[in-house]
């Protein structure tokens, strides 16, 4: 609604212009899915270099704005295939968020919650945690640990709300992988969040 | 008296319940995959019997529900980004895309 109408009525628009109008949203855009400033600015360059080329096809039709961040999804998904095609999924990536001390008792009902590291009742609603950008501090920070594919997995799967099918391809994985990853990022970020948000939110 | 007994049964029903149903490890699994693929009857009536007798299961699916929804609520205002706490755009990257764009605008 905001967006400039300079573009619509010049044929050759100064295209550096785009890298303070859009730059910012399309970097954070990146990062947010990739966790890789470097990655993160590869893909946001592509994309501008890409705009570039095929700009008279867009010819100032919707938002521009729209449109780049378009362009810059292929790009973060060609980034996750390039990755994934050089170095191929090893047996025991991730493994050590298996997390069995969850579940290792010293009584007779093992492999059922550990006293110490069972879940919870949280209180909260999503509309009133999307308001908090602490909130979203802590969750990219319970994130990171995880092992680049699994986060990306997770982050494709949540965030952009992908089909399995279109995450196998991207990370060149099968879908039984898939599955154990979200696993292990589910059980590590609900723990993750419990100590570090939700566990604190109700002490202080 | 009776109350007792009433509890001494219950207790009885899902200690007999929860040694034969598959363990908390396996049913979070079962959950996750839940969120994934629709779950054959047998594993929709065991999941439900565990989350009969096991409260902290009963969290942890709650707990999941949560941060999906939290998420996806925040995907869907992804046009409120510029206004989020992620880094911006470094200088550096920034003056160097400028630098690429003007070049190829001859």
């Amino acid at each position: 609604m905001s967006e400039p109408q300079r573009t619509l009525q010049s044929q050759s628009p100064d295209f550096s212009a785009w890298v303070d109008l859009h730059g910012d949203y399309l970097y954070k855009y990146a990062i947010f899915r990739l966790r890789d400033g470097s990655a993160a600015e590869d893909c946001v360059q592509e994309t501008f270099l890409a705009a570039l080329k095929a700009y008279r096809g867009f010819e100032g039709r919707g938002s521009e704005r729209t449109w780049l961040v378009g362009i810059l999804k292929h790009k973060v998904t060609d980034h996750f295939r390039r990755v994934t095609r050089e170095a191929p999924i090893g047996e025991t990536e991730g493994e050590e968020f298996e997390h069995n001390e969850f579940f290792t008792r010293t009584d007779e009902w093992s492999n059922h919650w550990n006293a110490d590291y069972a879940p919870s009742e949280w209180h909260a609603t999503p509309s009133e945690l999307v308001e908090r950008s602490d909130f979203w501090k802590v969750l990219n920070d319970c994130l990171s640990p995880l092992p680049g594919r699994t986060a990306s997995a997770f982050t494709l799967r949540e965030v952009d709300g992908l089909t399995s099918e279109q995450i196998c391809e991207a990370l060149n994985i099968t879908v039984s992988n898939l599955w154990v990853m979200l696993h292990r990022a589910r059980l590590h970020l609900r723990n993750c969040l419990e100590i570090n948000w939700f566990t604190k939110e109700t002490t202080s | 008296m009776a109350l007792k007994a009433y509890d001494k049964t219950k207790h009885a029903v899902r200690y007999w319940l929860l040694r034969r149903l598959p363990t908390c490890k396996q049913t979070v699994k079962v959950i996750s995959e839940s969120m994934e693929r629709k779950l054959s009857l047998r594993e929709r009536i065991t999941v439900k019997l565990h989350l009969w007798i096991c409260l902290w299961c009963v969290w942890y699916l709650e707990n999941m529900e949560l941060m999906r929804d939290t998420i996806r609520t925040k995907a869907s205002q992804e046009p409120n980004l510029d206004s989020s706490s992620l880094p911006p755009l470094s200088a550096e990257a920034r003056e160097r895309m400028k630098l690429r764009l003007s070049q190829r605008n001859d």
